[in-house]
């Protein structure tokens, strides 16, 4: 049997990423106590060589609502890497405990390697700057469930569109799925880089570029904002420059469709105004919940359950 | 001039010739081959900017040795894709091959990106794979990044 791994958005068809929102719209149908049996006797490691609290909270409350049980550390410092331990002697010690592994890490590619080395499915939930295709995929599921298409989106990117592997990840997704359509909001410093433009498709993909966030709420479906992250900035000065960049609030919404919807990774910083929260825009703590949601879906899928 | 160029590289009597290498290029291939440990006291002629029909000029290589190991052809292969190898036996050519790069790339060449794994865990074997041949570029696997081959130092 081949073992599922989820390594990289690169690895997925249009039709692979089909059968993840599927099984987490079938997941969604389903009522909480009868979901409780579904991984019961199953155990997660969860291993985090880099503290993610979020990500690990929400992988672990997945494994739980289905019945499954959780190992691991939240830390490097938690664990036998910190004596000198190597990373394949960790991943050998603990396929022995248990049936799957979610693995975060500080270095682009470890997961990749987990997979080849472990008998066990491997989950990448992060490495480095590289992928995090647990977010894509709930922000995928997040947009099919507000709007139940992709195609045809008008998406706005806003922040930090250099370095946010999320939005990269995501962009490069949503031309899977024949999005043709973007608009990049950033400042000078934090363009979205030029070789994510050429990407060969059969069909034409403008970019419409500003460093106006009033621009993009009249003409988006979409708003997908960024934290713009101090430990990005080799220059201080350059972080302080741009910081406050965006702030959007309630008021500067008046002028957008009805239908529009904000989104954001979180943790957010001032990009969105606590008034936000309030207006029907607001669709960040949604997408919270349906990563706990994709995220039972993927392990659903990981151990060929059927729905 | 042109049977003249014939007498100025000396025939071998059995070995290889790699041909057809852009003008530039066997200098770069003459240093994959010195390291090459199974190519110590092997004589090797090199020979630039030759006359050629199919290039306008050519370097060429002429190793006095049966067998060029794999992992040997296959550097060569990176830093001049569609060099011929010819086998000399008699001073006849018993066979003749262009060479090109292979699709997996193990243990070849060092990532640049030093967040990679692959530059980081004892014992983890490189690998890319090649991702666009026209422009010499290559992926790694683990870090999902993309180099010129030019860029990467090799692995000896
Ligand atoms: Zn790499």
């Amino acid at each position: 049997m081949k073992k599922h791994d989820l390594i990289s958005m690169h690895d997925l068809t249009v039709d692979d990423i089909q059968i993840y929102l599927n099984t987490a719209a079938r997941v969604e149908e389903i009522p909480l106590k009868d979901r409780f049996t579904l991984l019961q006797g199953k155990i997660m490691a969860s291993l985090f060589f880099e503290a993610s609290t979020r990500t690990r909270l929400s992988f672990e409350a997945a494994m739980y609502r289905l019945g499954g049980n959780v190992i691991g550390f939240a830390e490097q410092a938690a664990t036998s890497i910190s004596k000198g331990e190597s990373f394949s002697d960790t991943i050998h010690t603990v396929e022995n405990y248990a049936d799957v592994i979610v693995i975060r890490h500080p270095k682009e590619g470890t997961s990749r390697h987990a997979a080849q080395i472990s008998y066990l499915p491997v989950i990448n939930a992060g490495d480095g700057t590289n992928q995090h295709p647990t977010q894509t995929l709930l922000d995928l599921y997040t947009i099919v469930k507000s709007f139940k298409k992709i195609e045809g989106l008008r998406i706005a990117f806003v922040g930090d569109l250099k370095y946010s592997r999320t939005v990269h990840s995501l962009l490069q997704a949503l031309i899977k799925f024949r999005v043709n359509e973007f608009m990049l909001v950033s400042p000078d410093s934090l363009c979205l880089p030029e070789y994510l433009k050429r990407i060969e498709t059969d069909f034409p993909v403008t970019f419409v570029e500003t460093r106006h966030l009033e621009d993009a709420i009249p003409y988006a479906d979409i708003i997908y904002m960024t934290r713009i992250q101090r430990e990005r900035f080799p220059d201080q000065i350059e972080y302080e420059k741009v910081k406050d960049s965006y702030c959007l609030n309630a008021k500067m919404l008046k002028v957008a469709q009805n239908t529009l919807k904000i989104l954001h990774p979180l943790p957010r910083v001032n990009e969105i105004a606590p008034d936000v929260d309030e207006t029907p825009h607001a669709e960040y703590f949604q997408q919270v919940k349906n990563g706990l949601i994709m995220r039972q879906a993927i392990l659903l899928y990981v151990f060929e359950v059927q729905l | 001039m042109s049977n003249k160029k014939i007498q100025m590289i000396p025939k071998i009597e059995c070995g290889i010739v790699i041909d057809h290498i852009p003008a530039g290029d066997g200098i770069r291939i003459l240093e994959i081959l010195q390291r090459d440990p199974g190519l110590k006291n092997v004589p090797i002629t090199f020979g630039m900017n030759y006359q050629s029909n199919k290039l306008g000029t050519k370097d060429m290589l002429k190793i006095q040795k049966e067998d060029l190991c794999e992992r040997t052809i296959q550097h060569i292969s990176l830093v001049s894709p569609g060099v011929t190898i010819k086998r000399i036996r008699n001073f006849e050519v018993v066979e003749k091959v262009s060479i090109q790069p292979p699709i997996d790339l193990i243990n070849l060449l060092k990532c640049l990106n030093p967040g990679c794994i692959s530059q980081n865990e004892p014992g983890l074997k490189t690998h890319f794979v090649l991702s666009d041949p026209e422009n010499k570029r290559v992926t790694c696997v683990y870090c999902e990044r993309e180099f010129f081959i030019n860029e990467l130092s090799p692995i000896i």
